[in-house]
Order: C-alpha cells, then structure tokens, then sequence
C-alpha cells in the first residue's frame, strides 16, 4: 500500500481513543451520556442536555440518511483532488445525532438528501481507520 | 471619578489597495492603515490610547498578553485599552462595539481598529492560493477534515440544504455575486472591479469548486489592509472633517462549533438573535435601513444573513434578491464595494464591509453612492455560521 497522504487526525486527546480505535474494529462506537442516554457525535466532555460528564462508546445502528452533502471538485491538497469529484455528506443516524463522512458512490450525480446510507469502513494504514458511508 | 458616559463615532478609516501585498512587510501595512485612519481624522497616532484585536508582528511583540505587547514595545508609552472580538473574520468588525463601549465609559479617547495582511506568511493569510486552500481546510478539527472537507465545502453542504429546503436556485445565488461585482467596478481598490461587470449566467456556467457552489460564488482569496479610528463623537464634530457616524445597536449570536451540534443547517437561530437586539437597541425597523453590509464568504452566506436580519422570511431569500435588489439602486443595496465575493477577503475581511458602510453613512460613496442613506445594518460571520454579529450604523 502506498503511503497514505490524506489529512490523519492531529492532536487527539485520549480520552477520544475509543471512537478511532472502533473504527480500526470495523464496530463504530459513539457516545452515550450516562445522564440522559443521549448519543453524541464528535466526542464531548460534556452533554449540552444534561451536562453529564460521564458516557460510555456504544454501539450504533450504523445506518442513516444524508441529511446534506456537497460534492468537493476543487480539494484541499493534491492527495484529496486525485479522488475528486467526492461526495461529503452530513449523516442524520437512526439514533437522531449527525455525522460528517465521505459517501462512497459511483455517480456524484446520483446523491439525493434523504437517501439511506450506512457506515461503512476505510482502512487507510496500519493505525488509522477511516469512517465512510455508502448507499443502503 | 464617575463613568464617562458620552457619544463615540468613527473619526476616520483608511484601506490600501486590495490584492497582492507579498512584496510588502506586514507591519508596514499595519501602519500604513493605522497613521491613514489617524489622518482621516485629522489626528495623529500618538493620540491613539487603545486597540482593538492585534498590533503588527515583528520581534519580541508575540506574547500571551496581546494587550501588554502594545505598550512600551510597539508606540513607545503605556498603552490605555486593548481587547479582541471573537467572531472569526468579523472579528475587526464585531471589534467596532468595543471600541464604542471604551470611548463612551471613558476607558479611551481614541480606539484603533486595524486589519492587515501582507508579506510572505504560511498558511491561510498567504497570497497563494494553493496554499491558503490546504491551510484553511484545517481549521476544522480531525471530524471533518480527515474526510476533505474544505471552506468552500462547509458552505456548500449549507447551501445544499437551503436549496432543499426553500427551493433555491444557483441563480438566485448568483444575483448575489453580479450586485457586489457591480459596486466592485466602481471602486478603485477592490480586488475583483477590474475584471469588469459579470451576469447570472458567467456565475453559474463558471467553474464548479464544491456543488452547488461556483467559482464566482466564492470569496476572492487577497491581501490588503484597513482600519477604523473611534473616537467622541464631539472629537469627529469639532474636527469637522466628516459627518460623526456611530454604533446606533449591536448584538451577537454565538450558535456552535460542531457542524452536528446545530439543530438545523438550512436557518439559523443564534444570527437571528443578533440581528433582533441590534434593532430592538438601535429603535429602528428593517424598513429603515437603507444599505446593507453582510458576511459573504460565499454567495449562499448573504442569504442566510437577509433571513437572519429578518428583511424577508425564512426560506424566501432566493425570491428576494432575484432581480437586482441587493445592487446600487436596488431595494437593498448590499456589499456595495463588493464585499468578500469582489472587493477584498484579507484576514478580519469585515472590516472592509464596514468600512464601506461608514462611506456610505458619511455619504462619501462617490459613484457607489446610495442616494439619502441614513441607516447601515452591517452583519458578519465567524466560520459556517458558527457564530455572528449585527449592527445598526448611522449618524449620531
Ligand atoms: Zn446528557
């Protein structure tokens, strides 16, 4: 595999471990607040509901729908614009938070909000596992 | 001693020519706008006591005490006031209310307001564009960016959702950017006015950067510099150089960092909240402002902000603009220099937005001119709508 040079997540704190190290699994994990038994995504300290600090990573459905998407012609670096045209896409899940990720479909041209969609992983390095959608 | 309690206006502003400063040093634009703004008043820069956001870099000012690094270090005696705006690329806007809140309690009888960017920096404020693209795609935490995200994408999937929601066309996007090019060609020191007049039709048939967004949707991406000198509105009155223009209502909304935390990505509430104390502050209505300076990183951006303002309704902000209504003449002329789209997207940008305002209201527009403008509504967005302000302008 040739060196992988797409952005990689910086500076992670590690206390956000889990929710990269489920992707590695290949069994997204995301918070759940302990207070309210809310899901939230990306990683909080803290619950904006409840304000509880405590959460456990548990396991989701892995399915959604595009809430919103955009396909990215013009890239950040070289690395992304050999991929490009991309399709980004918001994620309402069926557990009722957003997630941002990649959709992997053959024609930009076919993305519709509202469309089902789930997880699905891309295994990037030997330590980094990337989430990504595809049609459902 | 009692609080101070008395007017403040703008005394003066200056810009330089917007474009490619590389071959100029940074604090070389920095005092170039700073003494400009000064003599515009009719002052000098030894009179300034207070800034607002950053002084020029150069040796030994970086420092955990921005405030502290504006003494003795950069003019040469204590310096009375400093403090910075949060608001992204407002931030020299937004910095206008603190300057007002110093001078009318007392805290300072001159505040200085001062954007510049120039040289050869790395990162988002370089003149090239590959690499101000790449360095802003990371502004956004590993979230977003690991996917490719980038600026013009953050819109984009707002814009999308707009679309969706409310019906809009990339047409009624475009309107956007064919009013400001307008205003642009009409002054002399934007970025985008010598490239002449563009239509609906060059906006959507040029190239497409992040769908549904158009090259001539985005932002220019330029050097420049500005600044804005606040002082009493008594000091402005008695130089008698310009009419005392000042900050008739202010607010702010600040509405979240995670794209995931808002509630919806097709209207926004905590603008809307801005926009409603500004006015309810200022005791005017929509129906009394006559110009217009909105954030508009993106064609897509001066939509939400008419929605916010509250000069049309959720949603009917395509139908509003359709037909010219934001260009010099129009119902509400808006971003008449050219705004980011056209006149200049140069670090803390917003300062170019109000500077234009404050023209307008002293009613030194010269051909950009908006005949009888008594009232500004001046707005401005840090991110995606992550967080925002609203001002009424006027003559005090
Ligand atoms: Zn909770």
């Amino acid at each position: 595999m040739a060196a992988y040079d797409k952005f990689l997540p910086e500076g992670l704190p590690a206390w956000q471990r889990p929710f990269w190290d489920s992707l590695r699994e290949h069994d997204v994990r995301v918070q759940k607040c302990s207070g309210c038994g809310a899901f939230r995504h990306v990683p909080k300290e803290l619950c904006n509901r409840c304000h509880s600090s405590e959460a456990t990573w548990s396991p989701i459905s892995g399915t959604g729908r595009v809430y919103t998407y955009t396909v990215v012609r013009r890239a950040p670096t070289p690395a992304y614009q050999a991929e490009a045209p991309y399709v980004l896409v918001h994620v309402e899940m069926a557990e009722g938070f957003r997630m941002i990720g990649s959709l992997t479909v053959d024609d930009p041209r076919t993305v519709r909000i509202g469309q089902d969609v789930r997880i699905t992983y891309e295994d990037v390095d030997a330590d980094w596992s990337i989430l990504r959608f595809e049609p459902a | 001693m009692p609080w101070r309690r008395r007017e403040a206006a703008v005394a003066g502003v200056y810009q330089t020519p917007q474009g490619d400063l590389s071959d100029r040093t940074q604090p070389e634009v920095w005092f170039e706008c700073a003494k400009g703004a000064c003599t515009d008043a009719g002052l000098t820069l030894a009179d300034v006591e207070g800034i607002i956001g950053d002084g020029p870099q150069g040796a030994g000012i970086r420092s955990r005490l921005p405030g502290a690094a504006l003494g003795h270090d950069l003019l040469g005696k204590p310096l009375r006031y400093q403090a910075s705006s949060s608001v992204g690329a407002a931030a020299s806007a937004s910095g206008l209310n603190l300057a007002v809140h110093a001078v009318e309690t007392g805290l300072a009888d001159a505040v200085l307001v001062v954007n510049a960017v120039a040289g050869r920096p790395e990162g988002s404020t370089s003149a090239d564009r590959d690499q101000a693209v790449a360095a802003m795609a990371k502004l956004s935490g590993p979230y977003e960016y690991v996917y490719g995200t980038t600026r013009v994408s953050d819109y984009a999937t707002l814009a999308m959702r707009h679309m969706h929601e409310f019906g809009t066309t990339s047409e009624q996007l475009a309107e956007v950017a064919v009013a400001q090019r307008h205003g642009a060609t009409l002054h002399p020191l934007s970025f985008h006015g010598h490239r002449g007049e563009i239509t609906v039709d060059d906006v959507v048939k040029s190239r497409m950067v992040a769908d549904p967004l158009h090259l001539l949707d985005c932002c220019a991406i330029n050097q420049g510099g500005g600044a804005v000198l606040v002082t009493t509105a008594d000091t402005v009155r008695a130089q008698g150089r310009h009419a005392p223009v000042g900050l008739l209502g202010y607010g702010e909304g600040h509405s979240h960092i995670d794209p995931s935390s808002a509630p919806s990505l097709a209207s926004f509430d905590a603008p809307a909240m801005a926009a409603d104390r500004a006015f309810e502050l200022a005791g005017v209505s929509r129906d009394d402002i006559d110009v217009a300076g909105i954030g508009d990183h993106f064609t897509i951006n001066v939509l939400f902000g008419l929605e916010a303002a509250g000069f049309c309704k959720t949603g009917e902000s395509g139908q509003f603009v359709t037909g010219g209504a934001l260009a010099i003449g129009g119902r509400l002329p808006t971003n008449t220099a050219g705004g980011f789209l056209s006149f200049s997207h140069a670090g803390a940008c917003g300062i170019f937005t109000m500077i234009e305002l404050i023209e307008q209201l002293r009613g030194t527009a010269g051909a950009r001119q908006v005949s009888g403008a008594r009232h500004g509504y001046l707005n401005g967005v840090g991110g995606a709508m992550q967080n925002s302000f609203s001002a009424i302008l006027g003559q005090v």
